[in-house]
């Protein structure tokens, strides 16, 4: 009996050298066509995409079984899950997915694996599997971006005149090797402008203007830039550029029935930077800084960045698989912005498989996704004196009692005693409201320690029941799959960063260690990834060209020597990013002018290697505060809660609320990011609808007006408003070609009064590009 | 008046005569500034090129919000009123909320075409359509939720962080008319999840759909900034010239640039969409008559505003049938059928006779459905006269482009429930979809946190059955 020769040995390990010709004959004549036409285009080494880890092309790909494990057992065809699949008989487990193969062909697999399943041998396949193992943890660090960044010697140049500073030297070694030169350095205008926009997204005002320019001292250039740094206006800039990476709004999810106020979070970041913390500092505080002895309560705001993670609507009339999913999706959500934002890696993607070109496993990928399932996103009070263990459970309290509300409402017929029960539970409600000190006290979004576990609750519903304090490991989903699970995975951080095995994280959900870890073993990642930032925001383009991708994937920096000593003396000076912007913005490379050169241009189109300064575009938020602020309006009130986007908004606009469903047109036609997702960098785009903005909003015509009225004083003459408005806006006086133009728009339309035009006028300067752009 | 007529008595003309825009043009100078800044100003298309040919140029998607039933409208069930009030082992599903036995539906039959489909007696507009329709009956979806199940059908995936359909297409075919945005979304109201909806997310933020409120049909309440309310035509015109002088100095000097060019060439796009995008969304320049046949309901006017943008070159136009998510007939099923089928008769029906008279029913793909289909069974939580979501099996059809008419594809299982014949899944929608406009949906990528992301994800096969 050839099912005899099949028999499993106790291991479970068939014996392979037992194959029966006959058995062979029917498998090659009758099974393979069938397997070749129904199967293999998912199932094969010929799969574009392997499907479920599964491959039936060989003898041994077929008794490995996929991810949910073994799919024949010989002489079993109702324990097979392969059978099972062909049947139908489990709706999350059809195979083919197309629709059900013929009941002939169901037939003779099941012949087939009565038979024992006979395959004949064939060595490729085994070898295959095996290469699809592990990921090579040691070839892995030697990766650019995995050393520990180090000071680098300088390059020889042949120019020894140009260079200021050490960026210089890297720059100009590049420049000379590809047969380029630096530019000329810009004027004094130029560099003003550039300067300030750059460090406060705002204009210099005509009387710093003149203030700079008359400055003959050697330091002048350097004391516009301590100034500069010490402005206010320099944290609204540079914690907006943070709030895009951390997906920051004022209004995370419509149905939430939170009272904490996000902008506490937006605040804390403009501080932080204000302040200079240092970075290894500010990175730990956002992550837990609940877990740090030296910081207090107030210091609460930072763990936004994790408590404003968008939280998804869990129907508690979904089976309990189906909010594992969604929970899942949650935990990707955090690991994706989390590894992304801090270290430059794309681990989100570990989820289903071993990432396809970095160094993390799925193994790492749940280590880490069990720090996010041991942490909860809840409110926190952040005044003083309150009890908060109670406070936390009274708001959790309430959350649940509204759900029993919800639930009840959904019940048709309305059950008779519906409308008291409501009543009653309104009235537990109101108790605890009352009964709970500073229960409407100020409070942030926030994280604590705290796991879930969803359970069903009866046969239609299911519960969420938290562990606040408790944590816990979790279980690989094999292909991201909740109900189907592997082995429970330790928290800790990638193993890639440790020599030795990774050690597991013990302190509650193990925020800190996380956070530690990441600016520590984690350090050449993410002190690379944060000098590309700032570098990016200061010259348009990073050293690397995917901010938020430093792995295989990601574009491989155009200067490593230059990035790693940048890197490397940031570490150095304390991971003070104040120390950094004045490393760069002091370098000969940064004070270029930004004018064209057609034989550099025909060497290096994009400007790789700095031959000149970029020109670039204001994002939306500094053109809009510039507008402000030149037509005299701009309010320069620091923090507190945000107020729509309105014609009455005079504010900055990173006081403007953003909610992640509606953001206001102006922001949403000029690039702003999509507050659901961290993102790395705006995508510039060039729109008709962004014109006719320009053309046609409120707004701007308000700004023309009010600018109109700024410059009017008692009656100028017209040449003085247009030189006032051309040193306003573009720190210049118009040439006298341009005075003409603007004599003669004025007297172009006699049907229109002299005001009105001047307005008009004014409204094509605002909206030009002289003033959109920075040279 | 036509915008055109002022090209030549702007400013331009009217301050200096010896500043004509040509002169302006040749004052830039030999090279590449002079070069870039002419094709900057003539407008050239810049749709990129189809993997291969394709069979339509353009989607019109009706989006019946809320999840259409369709066992009373394309799949007739007639187990359902054998065993009515039953609960057969078949039925034991798992959807959102409670049901009991099945509940029969109460709609007749009648077949219609060369092929003799099935039509509900709910649709007899429609019905008469049903030559150029394919009926797809075994479409499934992965989750019986609305946000998930939307997000499926648009943006192919259930997390809110992905491209949506209308941004993937605009992405890789552009635009065929720059005086419009490439991928409008037509709602009376606001469908729930709203703007994920129509999310660019990671591509550009031009691919992003530009949603559109038609509750009120004034162009300028539809489309922001897009009418001036303080100057005349001619006094803009001259505002424009100025800027347009003024920066075309500023880029000679600093040129080339190619962004500086691009501000200038949509200047003047913007300049001619004030009056092409506002003749495009005017349904008062259609004929009474024609109105008539679409009728006066809101959903009426969208369809008839989707057949406007296809004419002028939209590629994806997108009509949800209402606000919130009217079709989602937990309760009072029978009774809603009826009234929301009354509703979306006559326009479907005007729709594709109108554009198959115009001639462009085949290079239009019209696709109509919901985010899933419902139960056979009876819901129990409001009422006990509903229908809750299921995602196992429901219908959806295609018109035009490519598509072959007249013709069914897949079943579902005898109560209507579940698809079991030639399933379709939403992601092999997606790639049909995208075949019918010259994609190779496997192709189609875009470069994003360290992976190429398709639309498709690693799924999605072409239905090849059912193209022409």
């Amino acid at each position: 009996m050839v099912a005899l020769t099949f028999t499993l040995s106790l291991l479970g390990v068939p014996n392979v050298t037992l194959t029966d010709a006959r058995g062979v004959e029917f498998f090659e004549t009758r099974i393979r066509p069938v397997l070749h036409a129904r199967c293999y285009e998912c199932h094969s080494s010929e799969a574009k995409d392997l499907h479920g880890g599964l491959r039936l092309d060989s003898r041994a790909g077929l008794l490995a079984g996929g991810d949910t494990g073994s799919v024949i057992v010989p002489g079993s065809p109702e324990k097979s899950l392969l059978i099972r699949a062909v049947r139908f008989e489990d709706p999350d487990l059809e195979m083919p997915p197309s629709g059900k193969i013929p009941e002939r062909e169901i037939a003779l697999l099941v012949q087939w694996v009565k038979m024992g399943a006979p395959y004949p041998e064939n060595g490729a396949g085994a070898a295959r599997r095996a290469e699809r193992a592990r990921v090579d943890l040691a070839t892995a660090r030697s990766f650019w971006s995995f050393p520990m960044p180090q000071r680098r010697p300088l390059p020889k140049v042949r120019d020894t005149a140009w260079a200021r500073g050490r960026v210089d030297g890297f720059v100009l070694a590049q420049l000379e090797k590809q047969g380029l030169s630096p530019s000329p350095p810009a004027d004094r205008r130029t560099l003003i402008r550039r300067a300030t926009f750059d460090l406060t997204g705002l204009p210099p005002t005509p009387s710093e203007v003149a203030q700079f320019l008359a400055d003959e001292s050697l330091q002048a250039y350097e004391n516009l830039i301590e100034r500069l740094l010490r402005s206010t206006a320099y944290g609204e800039r540079w914690g907006r550029f943070w709030l895009d990476l951390a997906r920051y709004c004022d209004a995370p999810a419509p149905w939430s029935v939170s009272e904490a106020k996000p902008y506490l979070y937006r605040d804390w970041v403009v501080q932080a930077f204000n302040d200079d913390m240092p970075y290894d500092e500010f990175v730990k505080r956002q992550l837990a800084t609940d877990h740090m002895e030296e910081t207090g309560r107030e210091d609460l705001p930072a763990l936004g960045f994790l408590g404003l993670s968008p939280v998804y609507w869990k129907e508690l009339r979904l089976s309990p698989e189906v909010i594992k999913t969604i929970i899942a999706e949650e935990w990707e959500e955090r690991i994706d912005t989390v590894s992304r934002t801090f270290l430059g890696l794309t681990a989100a993607c570990a989820r289903c498989h071993d990432h396809k070109f970095d160094p993390i496993t799925t193994q790492d990928y749940y280590a880490l996704a069990g720090v996010f399932a041991s942490t909860q996103v809840v409110d926190r009070p952040v005044i003083a004196g309150v009890d908060e263990h109670n406070w936390i459970k009274a708001h959790a309290d309430v959350v649940a009692l509204k759900e029993e509300i919800n639930l009840i409402k959904a019940v048709r017929p309305p059950p008779a005693d519906a409308q008291k029960r409501i009543k009653e539970i309104n009235g537990k409600i109101e108790h605890i409201r009352e009964s709970t000190p500073h229960f409407h006290g100020l409070s942030t979004k926030a994280v604590i320690d705290s796991s879930v576990d969803v359970l069903p609750d009866g046969p239609n519903l299911t519960k969420l029941v938290y562990k606040p304090g408790v944590a816990s490991d979790i279980a690989v989903q094999i292909r991201g799959n909740p109900s189907s699970l592997g082995r429970v995975m330790p928290r800790r951080f990638f193993a890639v960063f440790s020599q030795a095995e990774p050690v597991t994280f013990k302190n509650g959900s193990g925020r800190l260690e996380l956070a530690e870890a990441i600016v520590g073993a984690g350090a050449p990642l993410s002190s690379r990834v944060i000098v590309n930032r700032v570098w990016l925001h200061h010259f348009g383009r990073g050293l690397v060209e995917t901010p938020s991708n430093f792995g295989v994937q990601g574009e491989r920096p155009s200067h490593p020597e230059l990035l790693d000593d940048l890197a490397a003396s940031f570490m150095t000076n304390g991971w003070s990013i104040k120390s950094l912007h004045r490393r760069l913005m002091l370098s000969a490379t940064y004070r270029q002018a930004s004018a064209p050169d057609a034989d550099k241009h025909a060497i290096d189109p994009d400007n790789r290697w700095w031959w000149r300064m970029n020109r670039r575009r204001l994002e939306v938020e500094a053109w809009r505060d510039a507008m402000l602020e030149v037509s005299g309006e701009l309010q320069r009130q620091v923090g507190g809660p945000p107020t729509d986007l309105d014609d009455t908004h005079r504010r900055r606009t990173i006081y403007g609320t953003i909610a992640r469903r509606d953001i206001h047109d102006m922001l949403r036609l000029h690039d702003f990011p999509e507050p659901t997702a961290h993102s790395p960098g705006r995508d510039l785009t060039t729109t008709p609808l962004q014109q006719l903005f320009v053309f046609n909003s409120s707004f701007m015509r308000q700004r023309a007006a009010a600018l109109a009225a700024r410059l009017h004083g008692d009656d100028a003459p017209f040449e003085e408003l247009v030189e006032n408005a051309y040193q306003l806006l573009y720190v210049r006086s118009p040439s006298p070609e341009e005075q003409q133009l603007a004599a003669q728009f004025l007297q172009s339309d006699a049907t229109q009064t002299r005001d009105e035009l001047r307005v008009q006028y004014l409204q094509v300067l605002l909206g030009n590009n002289e003033f959109f752009f920075i040279d | 008046m036509n915008s055109g007529s002022f090209q030549s008595d702007g400013l331009l003309s009217s301050l200096n005569d010896a500043i004509s825009r040509r002169a302006l043009i040749r004052s830039l100078g030999g090279g590449l500034g002079a070069v870039g800044l002419l094709s900057a100003l003539r407008g050239e298309a810049l749709a990129d090129q189809p993997h291969f040919p394709p069979r339509a140029k353009r989607v019109i998607h009706l989006f019946m919000n809320g999840g259409p039933y369709q066992c009373d409208l394309f799949d007739p069930k007639p187990a359902l009123r054998k065993y009515a009030g039953q609960r057969p082992r078949a039925v034991q599903l798992r959807t959102e909320r409670e049901t009991a036995g099945l509940m029969p539906s109460p709609v007749d039959f009648e077949r219609y075409g060369q092929n003799g489909v099935a039509v509900s007696d709910l649709l007899p507009r429609i019905a008469s359509c049903i030559d150029d329709m394919c009926v797809i009956r075994s479409i499934h979806s992965d989750n019986p939720n609305h946000a998930p199940a939307l997000l499926m059908v648009n943006n192919g995936t259930i997390t809110p962080t992905a491209p949506s359909m209308g941004s993937w297409l605009s992405y890789g075919l552009g635009t065929e008319n720059e005086n419009l945005p490439s991928y409008v979304v037509l709602c009376p109201g606001r469908p729930v999840r709203f703007n994920i909806l129509w999310s660019s997310a990671f591509l550009p933020g031009k691919h992003q759909g530009t949603y559109i409120n038609h509750s009120d049909l004034a162009p300028q309440k539809m489309i922001p900034y897009l009418q001036n309310s303080a100057l005349s035509q001619v006094a803009q015109r001259r505002q424009l010239d100025l800027m347009q002088l003024l920066n075309a100095k500023h880029l000679e000097a600093r040129g080339p640039d190619r962004l500086l060019e691009a501000r200038l060439k949509t200047m003047e796009t913007a300049f001619r969409m004030q009056s092409d995008a506002s003749e495009a969304f005017d349904l008062n320049l259609e004929p009474e008559e024609t109105r008539e046949t679409y009728g006066r309901s809101h959903f009426s006017n969208g369809c008839l505003l989707a057949r406007r943008l296809a004419e002028r070159g939209v590629r994806f136009t997108q009509v949800y049938y209402g606000n919130g998510q009217p079709w989602d007939t937990h309760r009072q099923h029978n009774k809603s059928m009826r009234r929301l089928c009354a509703d979306i008769d006559r326009p479907i029906a005007a729709l594709l006779t109108d554009l198959k008279a115009r001639g462009l029913l085949g290079e239009t793909l019209v696709i109509w459905g919901g985010e899933f289909g419902r139960t056979p069974t009876t819901d129990l939580s409001e009422g006990g006269n509903g229908r809750d979501h299921s995602h196992y099996g429901f219908t959806m059809w295609m018109a035009g482009g490519g598509i072959q008419g007249g013709i069914t594809h897949g079943e579902t299982d005898e109560f209507g429930f579940r698809a079991v014949r030639d399933k379709v899944h939403i992601h092999d929608l997606h790639a049909t979809i995208l075949h019918l406009l010259g994609i190779d949906h496997e192709r189609l990528t875009y470069r994003h946190a360290g992976r190429d992301f398709r639309l498709t994800d690693v799924y999605g096969k072409v239905v090849r059955k059912i193209l022409a």
